[in-house]
């Protein structure tokens, strides 16, 4: 009874191709989902610590809503609730892209906000002395410090979230999850499927890892580490 | 009280709340169940992780390393499906989603719990064993109490990911709120439109874990362990 079968997943070159095509799913997805959440992430922190009225309370109120609920109900609500409300079609991709792109920038506002805080005033005051414009100050003194400062924690954030991507499968995104769920449903080998999948995903997680930190290494080597 | 939700809100929206407002006690219970089990497995692993012996402590880094990086929904295929089908056996939707909760939760809480007792300087040991104490009398007397401070706040606020993971236990045909509330944002029903249901069921998630979000937040000022805490990473 207790028999491990992994072969009748990788001698079957469909489920291999499948697994393949879904990792690359998976990984794009959530690549480009986190860096449409960091831009929307640093828009929504600025705001708020600049108290920039009604969107410093509507950054507030967002990231506290999306922070407070699963990530599932508004994948849900984005794929079916939008759609049928604005009478809109998107493939499914779409759908996932806009439901990580909101979870994710609600996650990585919240760590950019305590960064922002933590900015030594004389940094402002030094660029402000200097005489360089609001922008300027910010473009070339505050973000790289915030960035670099939270740059760890952002890291440690997106490798989380990127492991609860798999639930996009469930609003039809063939990725590494649904591939998984294919294999299952033909074979019934759903111990040896998912112990793969679940390989996978820790791979890919580790090798995530290691790519930001040789970014964290090349991109912030003038940070003063501990 | 379904009667009553029916008279203000009306026949399908009525008895959809209700029974939205139902099921979602069977996630309160889930969630309750995840965080004792967690606790309590969490707890074993903690004291494993600070023990003196070698092999113990590796088994343990070991244990929280591999199930904090396994995806929940993973954990939840797996017992689900992946162990009664290896086993030939139907396991209950009950147990499958508390085995991969709790799991989930005692590596997140063992985690917080060894940095919290590892962030009380090694001085507070070396005293107590001065005073001729014996690991567990230390522990209890010295380390725990101090640690406590540091690890509430975390604890509280994991709590929130451990309700946020419930959700996905429907998966495997747990019947909680979001089982239920996806049956009637499919259901051909007007009134309850996805675009009704899913907000309205984001509320109620919401309503459950911003008091604790809050809570947590409060004890980090008030314990004044604010940026002290080593934090493990939740979503």
């Amino acid at each position: 009874m207790l028999e491990l079968r992994f072969f009748e997943i990788y001698r079957d070159a469909d489920f291999m191709w499948r697994l393949a095509e879904g990792v690359w799913l998976s990984v794009s997805l959530t690549v480009t989902a986190a860096v449409a959440g960091f831009l929307v992430a640093m828009g929504l922190a600025v705001v708020r610590n600049a108290r920039v009225p009604v969107l410093a309370q509507f950054s507030t109120c967002y990231v506290e809503f999306i922070r407070n609920t699963p990530l599932i109900v508004q994948l849900f609500f984005v794929a079916f609730g939008l759609p049928l409300l604005l009478g809109y079609s998107w493939p499914f991709w779409g759908h996932a892209l806009l439901g990580l792109a909101l979870n994710f920038s609600a996650y990585f506002a919240e760590i950019l906000r305590s960064g922002l805080l933590a900015i030594p005033k004389g940094q402002i005051e030094a660029a402000e002395a200097l005489g360089l414009r609001r922008h300027v100050r910010f473009i070339k003194i505050v973000a790289p410090q915030v960035i670099a400062s939270v740059y760890p924690s952002l890291t440690s954030q997106f490798i989380f979230l990127f492991l609860t991507t798999g639930v996009i499968s469930e609003i039809g995104v063939e990725d590494l999850t649904h591939a998984g769920v294919f294999i299952d449903s033909r074979t019934f080998r759903s111990f040896e499927v998912f112990i793969t999948l679940t390989l996978l995903y820790v791979a890919i997680a580790l090798t995530f890892k290691a790519c930001l930190l040789a970014v964290d290494r090349y991109f912030f080597a003038w940070k003063v580490r501990q | 009280m379904s009667d009553l939700l029916v008279m203000l809100f009306g026949k399908p929206m009525g008895i959809m709340l209700f029974q939205l407002l139902s099921a979602t006690q069977y996630t309160i219970y889930l969630s309750a169940i995840a965080f004792a089990g967690g606790g309590l497995i969490g707890g074993l692993v903690t004291l494993a992780r600070i023990s003196g012996l070698k092999h113990l402590r590796r088994f343990a880094s070991g244990y929280i390393w591999c199930f904090q990086s396994v995806p929940l929904l993973m954990l939840l295929f797996l017992s689900g499906l992946g162990v009664p089908r290896l086993l030939g056996q139907d396991v209950d939707p009950w147990i499958s989603a508390m085995a991969s909760l709790t799991i989930y939760a005692s590596a997140y809480l063992a985690e917080v719990w060894r940095g919290a007792i590892q962030s009380i300087p090694s001085g507070q040991w070396e005293a107590g064993r001065a005073l001729g104490m014996r690991f567990f009398a230390i522990l209890r007397a010295i380390i725990l109490p101090q640690a406590l401070r540091v690890a509430l706040a975390p604890t509280v606020g994991f709590s929130v990911q451990i309700i946020k993971g419930t959700s996905l236990a429907y998966i495997i045909g747990f019947q909680d709120l979001m089982n239920i509330g996806r049956r009637w944002a499919n259901a051909p029903v007007d009134g309850t439109e996805p675009f009704i249901v899913f907000p309205l069921m984001a509320l109620i998630y919401f309503a459950l874990c911003f008091p604790l979000s809050r809570l947590a937040l409060y004890l980090e000022h008030r314990l004044g362990t604010i940026g002290k805490t080593p934090q493990a990473t939740t979503a």
